[in-house]
């Protein structure tokens, strides 16, 4: 990572497979971070979720409230129609229709003339006469009442209302705004399909971006942590270096940080102690030499001490190299 | 992170607890948690912002999920109350609207108060997990500081719980090996002198020469002193 001699202000490029440089505190640190807000999502999910769709069930419940009514229309009954006045008769049954509209006019016509005639049995001749002439075969049993022996109750009233019965026009006109109401109806179960439908979709839509947002979270912070923890590790990569060097006796150059790397105040920590290291071997190297120099000087030159001070000052001035 | 600080005195660093020769009993400081801001804010900024807007983005769809469906009972409600002739302002339909409109503003709190939490807890272990890196590289940057200064005394060992041990045990390994190279040399250095010193007493000359050896020696003996004590 330092790189070869020849300049402070080289351009260096971060490459992706040396983002894990140190696996054990990035991975760590990455590790923890992901899997407490995986913890805390997943939480905040089984909360969100179950507000959801406590949401949702009340919504779809307030919708399935409004009753839109029947969707098909009703077809009406025999009994609700009534029959219309033929235009025409006809001859079978019709005849006798006939046959009785006019015995009851031929009744009225003689019961008028008995009234203004001798009485009630004259009254009586004339109707059996009459009955005899429409229906020959069939006689009636003769009724008599009396006005004294009647006794009069009031007419109840109806108990049971009367079934309204339609006619032809009432009917089309019913079908009609029925077909009118089902129409209705209808859209109405479309608008809350629809409402139903729209529910849904925010539950999943809110289930959907929980999921997204709980991957994107995890991807996200398993990124960022390991590019930042890059950015702590990579110096602590390159001072790592050093320190072996330091620890082998090589008190090297030290050369700056890359750009965005962190720890920069760390690093010039750094710098002032192995500076303060190769001060010390300068010390050491100025004394030595001194020593020898003088040593020399006195005819002390051979001495075995002096072959040892040279030796280590040619361990020193080696390490400063 | 700037100013030395004898190792000894570091922040979070303690007193020796137990009888000497024993490891000291290390014990964390909450106000010493920030300790290198300029590394532990950044972590900390964007966890919370990531989990502020991740909080209120969900709260945004549940609030509005929830809403919808309390605006949809509040209209039904409305309605049934303007088909049956009822004053809905009079009526009990007010007051399940209120309450319908109170849950969904508890809701509002729950998820203010649920994202505060998010962003409290991961702040806090944020704070720790970067105080487990900070902490370290604290003491190491202070261990520098001695080094600056030419001073190489002991190094005691990490606290339990701290990251970047690797790195801890590579520094202490540099240290320790430089501190004990000065050592011999010094050593080798102090025999060398002791032999001269010998050699020059018995040397058969006289005048400044021997002057200006003698004071040599003098200074790699003062300059051996001062050695011994920056590695004590």
């Amino acid at each position: 990572m330092a790189g070869p001699a020849g300049g402070g202000d080289r351009a260096y490029k971060r490459s992706w497979k040396n983002l894990l440089i140190n696996k054990r505190y990035q991975l760590q640190f990455t590790l923890f971070m992901v899997g407490l807000s995986s913890l805390l999502m997943i939480g905040l999910g089984i909360w969100v979720m179950k507000e959801a769709n406590e949401g949702t069930k009340v919504g779809m419940a307030s919708v399935r409230g409004g009753d839109c009514g029947p969707l098909e229309v009703v077809p009406p009954k025999e009994d609700d129609v009534r029959p219309t006045t033929p235009m025409h008769l006809d001859d079978g049954d019709g005849s006798a229709a006939a046959a009785g509209s006019a015995s009851g006019s031929a009744d009225a016509s003689g019961s008028d003339a008995a009234t203004s005639g001798s009485g009630s049995g004259s009254a009586t001749g004339d109707r059996a006469a009459g009955s005899a002439a429409a229906e020959p075969a069939h006689r009636r049993p003769h009724v008599q009442l009396d006005n004294s022996e009647m006794t009069m109750v009031p007419q109840p009233e109806a108990i049971l209302p009367a079934k309204p019965v339609l006619t032809a026009a009432e009917l089309a006109t019913r079908l009609h705004k029925q077909q009118a109401e089902v129409f209705g109806n209808r859209v109405c179960a479309i608008a809350q399909q629809i409402q139903f439908e729209h529910l849904e979709f925010g539950r999943l839509r809110i289930f959907i971006v929980l999921l997204l947002t709980g991957l994107a979270l995890v991807v996200g912070l398993a990124v960022y942590g390991i590019k930042m923890t890059h950015k702590v590790a990579g110096p602590l990569f390159k001072v790592g270096l050093y320190l072996n060097k330091m620890r082998e006796g090589r008190f090297d150059k030290v050369w700056n940080l890359r750009k965005g790397d962190q720890l920069v105040d760390f690093y010039e920590h750094f710098k002032a102690a192995h500076a303060g290291m190769v001060t010390l071997e300068k010390t050491d190297i100025e004394r030595i030499q001194a020593v020898i120099a003088a040593a020399e000087a006195s005819g002390l030159g051979a001495h075995a001490s002096i072959a040892s001070l040279r030796a280590v000052l040619a361990r020193k001035e080696k390490a400063l190299v | 992170m700037s100013e030395p600080i004898p190792p000894a005195a570091a922040p979070g660093d303690a007193k020796p607890a137990g009888p000497p020769g024993k490891r000291p009993v290390y014990k964390r400081k909450l106000s010493n948690y920030l300790l290198d801001a300029k590394l532990q804010l950044p972590y900390l900024l964007f966890v919370t912002i990531l989990s502020g807007l991740i909080a209120g983005a969900l709260g945004w769809l549940i609030y509005n999920q929830r809403h919808t469906a309390s605006a949809s009972i509040v209209k039904d409600l409305a309605e049934l109350g303007q088909g049956s002739g009822i004053d809905f302002d009079k009526s009990d339909f007010k007051e399940v609207a209120n309450g319908l409109e109170a849950d969904d503003r508890m809701l509002v709190y729950k998820m203010v108060g649920v994202g505060i939490g998010l962003v409290v807890i991961l702040s806090a272990y944020l704070v720790i997990m970067t105080h487990k890196v900070a902490g370290p590289l604290y003491k190491v940057s202070m261990y520098f500081d001695r080094m600056a200064d030419g001073r190489l005394g002991n190094v005691t060992p990490l606290r339990q719980g701290d990251m970047l041990q690797d790195f801890y045990l590579t520094f202490s390994e540099m240290h320790a090996s430089v501190r004990g190279r000065f050592a011999e040399d010094a050593t080798e250095m102090e025999a060398a002198l002791a032999a001269l010193r010998e050699a020059g007493n018995h040397a058969d000359y006289r005048g400044h020469l021997h002057g200006d050896f003698t004071a040599q020696l003098g200074q790699l003996e003062a300059h051996l002193a001062a050695r011994r004590k920056q590695l004590a």
